[in-house]
């Protein structure tokens, strides 16, 4: 009797003094740990906006390009024609800086493609986008250059990207400047829809996205989803 | 019976035991109540963690901010609102630029044909706006140096009108007249049969 009483009262001592201690932790531990994350915010992460469209185009050899053969790569895209001269904005000069960018940049095995999408197809033939393509200094292996018929344009970079533009009745085209950033799954991640004044934050983007495509494998691509969760994106 | 009287107060430190001291001033819990307790905490816990991870994510901000611009710079060359307006994408999706400012919206009149997808980009020029179309569930606030933005699709043919409904700024000494803006949104139907519509709601 005396020892099984003192037993039962070693029981409720160890349930009754700890509650307060462990009930207390389970409660403050997790949610310092959530309130630290989203304050803190560790690692940041390019917003998803959504899905990015598909399509088929032409490039400047004639050959089909897919929005599935670029599957697997990071793709920055511009929308222009080649044509563009001022007042119109041309955004090529930036691709030409992201092109040396990506050549100089240990991508960890994650291809990095550019494509400049001409919403011109009727005199952007593919000589004088090749043409283009060397007045630019484009490495054909990394920055393509295509085009499609109107509607499929006005489809993809109008209803897709959502770049606004127009043609008056002298055949020009009047856009904003705008580039566009799909990552490997095919989600649309980045949109500078002003364009930007220089490459950093372009830059400073796929660096980011490059990183999480790298780490967010196993455990880690939790953590990942957590910084989307609490919308740890880079300031712009 | 000293013996074992010392022998619980020391192992239980002169909490627990109520059972044989009933006058020693700890509280005693029955097995069950106390199962209950616990997981009545444990739920206390588990909402507390949801509504603090809802508070910080899902994108749960400032209603509908995505963006910031001066508004000293919107009719600079080049911000898509110097020519506010409905603009089409492609066919079925539109874009609407609108700015709210004393005491108007900019436009004031927008037609879509009937199930367009349409973004709304709203921002004030001046003071706090809002921006309600009515019968629909568009509904923003338009905040001066943010742009907020929605996305809507309108199914019905008929016409909407929309209205500020935030009455608050004052504004260059003169009065308030946010109840004056208004516009409308018109939803055409493919065969023009918008006044029909119209008298059929």
């Amino acid at each position: 009797m005396n020892t099984t009483s003192s037993r039962a009262t070693q029981k409720t001592l160890d349930l009754s003094k700890k509650p307060v201690l462990l009930w207390g932790a389970l409660l403050a531990v997790p949610l310092l740990a959530v309130i630290l994350f989203a304050v803190v915010q560790p690692i940041k992460v390019v917003p998803r906006i959504g899905l990015a469209p598909g399509f088929i185009f032409t490039d400047m050899y004639g050959r089909q390009l897919t929005n599935e053969d670029l599957r697997g790569q990071i793709v920055i895209y511009n929308f222009t024609t080649t044509s563009c001269e001022a007042p119109c904005i041309d955004t090529a000069p930036l691709m030409q800086e992201l092109q040396e960018f990506v050549k100089h940049l240990d991508t960890g095995g994650i291809p990095v493609t550019l494509v400049t999408i001409s919403l011109d197809p009727e005199r952007d033939t593919p000589e004088r986008l090749q043409a283009y393509a060397r007045k630019l200094n484009a490495d054909p292996t990394l920055w393509h250059f295509v085009t499609g018929s109107p509607e499929r344009l006005k489809q993809v970079v109008g209803g897709g990207f959502e770049l606004y533009y127009t043609q008056d009745e002298h055949g020009v085209f009047h856009f904003a400047p705008m580039l566009a950033i799909v990552d490997g799954n095919g989600i649309l991640r980045v949109r500078y829809k002003r364009g930007l004044e220089d490459a950093a934050i372009a830059e400073r983007d796929l660096r980011l996205m490059l990183e999480e495509a790298r780490n967010s494998s196993g455990a880690a691509g939790l953590v990942y989803e957590a910084a989307h969760l609490f919308l740890c994106y880079p300031t712009y | 019976m000293s013996e074992h009287e010392h022998e619980i107060q020391h192992l239980a430190g002169g909490e627990p035991g109520a059972e044989t001291h009933p006058g020693n001033g700890s509280l005693h819990v029955e097995k069950w109540e106390g199962i209950w307790i616990r997981v009545a905490v444990a739920m206390t816990a588990v909402f507390i963690a949801a509504i603090t991870v809802a508070a910080m994510s899902f994108g749960i901000t400032v209603p509908g901010v995505t963006a910031r611009i001066n508004p000293m710079t919107l009719n600079d060359p080049g911000s898509p609102f110097a020519n506010p307006g409905v603009r089409e994408l492609a066919p079925g999706k539109y874009e609407v630029y609108m700015v709210a400012q004393t005491w108007s919206f900019l436009p004031d009149r927008i037609e879509v044909p009937v199930g367009s997808e349409v973004t709304f980009y709203l921002t004030a020029r001046d003071v706090i706006h809002g921006l309600k179309i009515a019968n629909t569930n568009v509904n923003m606030m338009a905040l001066p140096g943010q742009v907020s933005v929605l996305r809507a699709k309108f199914d019905k043919p008929g016409v909407y009108n929309y209205i500020c409904h935030e009455y608050c700024g004052y504004f260059a000494n003169s009065p308030i007249g946010h109840h004056t803006m208004y516009g409308q949104l018109i939803v055409t139907a493919p065969d023009n049969t918008t006044e029909t519509a119209q008298v059929t709601q």
